[in-house]
């Protein structure tokens, strides 16, 4: 395989020694692949902790050179709906294993984005090709996977990397990569990335991109940048008075960040207590937005009702309570 | 009967170039074609009378290219659509003509009976020869698949002047002699329709010497604008203004909802998108449990509730929009578009989902800027062109 540019994809651990953090659980799958046997298993815990690494490792030790043709990688919220899944599983397991392992392993990265229902008739596809096909799960929250796959699985769970081990993570980098880093960029990393490590690298080569000279500064403009915080603007606009602009502002943010209008209302009602206003005023534009939100959830026209809510945003700007 | 042709018939153009104050368009069609099969299918939209049929006609002879004409009930005949539709291999020849498909007014189309738009947006996946499509409205929801298919190109409506113009070669032609403001005249009435001024000076000339009355107003429905400055300039119950439109209750509200702030402030504001939001529920509750009564509600609060939320309205002439909103969210999907498969082929890569890489767009924004990144992603080159953005 060529080199590849993107550096988590380059940094990726291809052996268990290489691996940080997550010490326990390397063991234990290490001595179950060593067996040449693995049951099904399902990861648990946060993104960026190491779940699709393990995962990988796993098939490349089971399976040497030839592990790709054993090997089929599924992420549960891309691919719609159970059927597609189970029709892909059914065309992966229908022809034996490569190699002197007898059977092929399906990765379900994020099985929790899967209903209930869906998880149900994975069961069945699990037991229907369980002589010819091993399952390794991915989930965040193993509450989120019914009880029958659980006991079926050997569970493991990821815990969140230390600060140690996302420095060692970032050194081995930068020495890789000829970086030039200041004492204080771990500490920003480290903070900037919440124990993600998929987010450490993202954020060391986005830095990197820019000048092989990494600083505190620069991590965070760019962590800041992808992280923009504007539900604050639109109501500045509209307790200015300038509704027209808190409007446009507002679809702005609507579209770019795509979020849903639920989300903007939390935001909203999150944001109202911030606001330089009186704090009865807060209180009823408080009731306002409880009541958008619940029209939204009714079925109502997200955007239309934000619209009047930012008109009483407007009403209060002037120190009135709404119309 | 020769002599009984219309005018808008008779004088229809023959050239792309001859096309009045529509050189974007013009333009725009042309490159269509030289483009295809890059984008299959092309929306011309405007106002009745700007020339889009005429401009479809143009290009197909000027390219020296058969025309099919398709309309909405040959959706529904299947047998007719796959003739129509046949490989260009087994039908061409050296010395036939290549073809284009027109469908002239597709707002005819229904959303989703069967020959409707689906079968529309199918045609145009199968299609081997390029489509062109007229419409007035093209910002209708049900549109909304056509139009992430096709080209959209805009015909605006012409001004008086480039109208008098037009007439004043017509009536060159025609020997007919009459003074400027006679046909300045029938160029304001007819709105930027040159079809309608058209058929107006043939009206008069063939009748006696007639007076034009540019006070009669040609005879169409009551128009969005007129509606909006009823609402909005007075004061009123106007329990039966909507039955003169033909316009949905709910292609009303958006309306009303973009024009709101361009007459009311303040508390009249707020009362006025109270009001709307109202309407808004009851419109969510018909929807929902299919209450029908409900509508009358839905009426009141986006008539009455929105004319009776200002004690005084505000002075002088108003200009409304038409409501951006639509219109913002489909140019955003189409730029968006890219982002959604250079984060597609970026999560194949990296054993992540594609929301993931979505999510974090503007984190991997600079590391896809990378040269040999773009190479190792194989972006097109439109995608390398959004990055750059």
């Amino acid at each position: 395989m060529s080199q590849t540019e993107i550096w988590t994809e380059r940094y990726r651990p291809s052996k268990f020694e290489e691996v940080v953090g997550q010490q326990e659980i390397i063991k234990r799958v290490k001595s179950l692949v060593q067996s040449m046997n693995i049951p099904h298993l399902l990861f648990a815990g946060p993104a960026g902790t190491g779940k699709s690494t393990l995962a990988l490792i796993t098939v490349k030790e089971l399976f040497g050179e030839r592990w790709r043709e054993n090997y089929l990688e599924l992420n549960a919220s891309d691919e719609r709906g159970i059927d597609v899944v189970r029709q892909k599983v059914k065309d992966f397991a229908r022809t034996k294993a490569i190699e002197n392992v007898p059977f092929k392993v399906i990765f379900l990265d994020e099985a929790d984005a899967l209903t209930r229902e869906a998880q149900q008739a994975l069961r069945r596809t699990m037991e229907n090709y369980t002589n010819t096909c091993r399952f390794i799960m991915s989930c965040n929250y193993s509450s989120k996977i019914i009880d029958p796959i659980q006991s079926r699985c050997v569970v493991f769970r990821f815990k969140l990397l230390e600060k140690k081990d996302i420095s060692a993570v970032i050194k081995r980098i930068a020495e890789q990569e000829k970086l030039k880093l200041t004492d204080d960029v771990f500490q920003t990393i480290y903070e900037a990335s919440e124990g993600d490590c998929r987010r450490v690298i993202n954020l060391l080569q986005a830095t990197a991109s820019i000048s092989p000279d990494v600083t505190s500064e620069m991590v965070k403009m760019i962590s800041s940048e992808a992280k923009p915080k504007e539900i604050r603007v639109v109501l500045d606009y509209a307790l200015a008075g300038d509704f027209v602009n808190a409007r446009d502002k507002l679809l702005d943010v609507m579209l770019k960040e795509s979020v849903s209008g639920t989300d903007i209302i939390k935001s909203i009602q999150k944001e109202v207590w911030n606001l330089q206003i009186e704090p009865e005023i807060k209180v009823r534009l408080t009731e306002k937005t409880g009541e958008a939100e619940f029209r939204m959830i009714e079925g109502s026209d997200e955007f239309v009702q934000l619209q009047a809510l930012l008109a009483s945003f407007v009403l209060a700007g002037q120190g009135k309570a709404t119309a | 009967m020769n002599d009984k042709e219309s005018f808008a018939e008779k004088y229809r153009i023959e050239k792309s170039s001859e096309l009045v104050s529509q050189e974007k368009a013009v333009q725009e069609v042309k490159d269509f074609l030289k483009n295809f099969p890059k984008k299959k299918a092309l929306v011309l939209y405007g106002p009745a009378g700007t020339g889009k049929t005429s401009l479809a006609l143009a290009v197909a002879r000027e390219n020296n290219l058969e025309i099919l004409e398709l309309n909405s009930s040959d959706l529904r005949n299947r047998m007719k659509l796959e003739q129509i539709l046949k490989p260009a291999s087994e039908q061409m020849s050296l010395f036939k003509k290549s073809k284009i498909i027109l469908m002239d007014e597709v707002d005819g189309v229904t959303g989703s009976d069967i020959g409707g738009i689906p079968e529309l947006v199918r045609v145009i996946t199968v299609s081997r020869y390029p489509i062109i499509m007229t419409c007035n409205d093209a910002w209708q929801s049900k549109l909304s698949p056509v139009r992430a298919k096709s080209k959209m190109v805009e015909m605006k409506a012409l001004d008086r002047t480039a109208i008098a113009r037009i007439l004043q070669n017509v009536a060159e032609k025609e020997d007919i002699k009459k003074d400027p403001t006679f046909f300045s005249q029938i160029a304001t009435k007819a709105q930027g329709d040159v079809r309608a001024a058209l058929n107006d000076l043939q009206s008069y000339f063939s009748g006696e010497n007639v007076l034009v009355d540019i006070t009669e107003k040609r005879d169409v429905e009551d128009t969005i604008f007129n509606i909006l400055r009823r609402i909005f300039k007075e004061r009123g119950n106007f329990l039966d203004l909507f039955d003169t439109t033909t316009m949905s209750l709910d292609e009303i509200l958006l309306w009303i909802e973009e024009n709101i702030p361009r007459e009311y402030k303040n508390e009249a504001l707020a009362k006025a998108y109270y009001a709307l939001g109202n309407a808004d529920v009851f419109r969510g509750r018909i929807y929902r449990n299919q209450s029908w009564r409900f509508l009358i509600y839905q009426n009141i609060f986006q008539s009455a509730g929105i004319s009776y939320s200002k004690n005084m309205a505000l002075p002088g002439f108003t200009k409304y929009e038409r409501p951006k909103r639509v219109l913002k969210i489909w140019l955003h999907n189409q730029k968006t578009e890219k982002k959604k498969t250079i984060a597609r082929k970026y999560a194949s890569l990296v054993h992540c989902s594609f929301k993931r890489a979505l999510r974090d767009f503007d984190l991997l924004r600079p590391i896809l800027k990378q040269d040999a990144v773009q190479k190792q992603l194989k972006l097109s080159d439109e995608e390398i062109d959004f990055l750059q953005k």
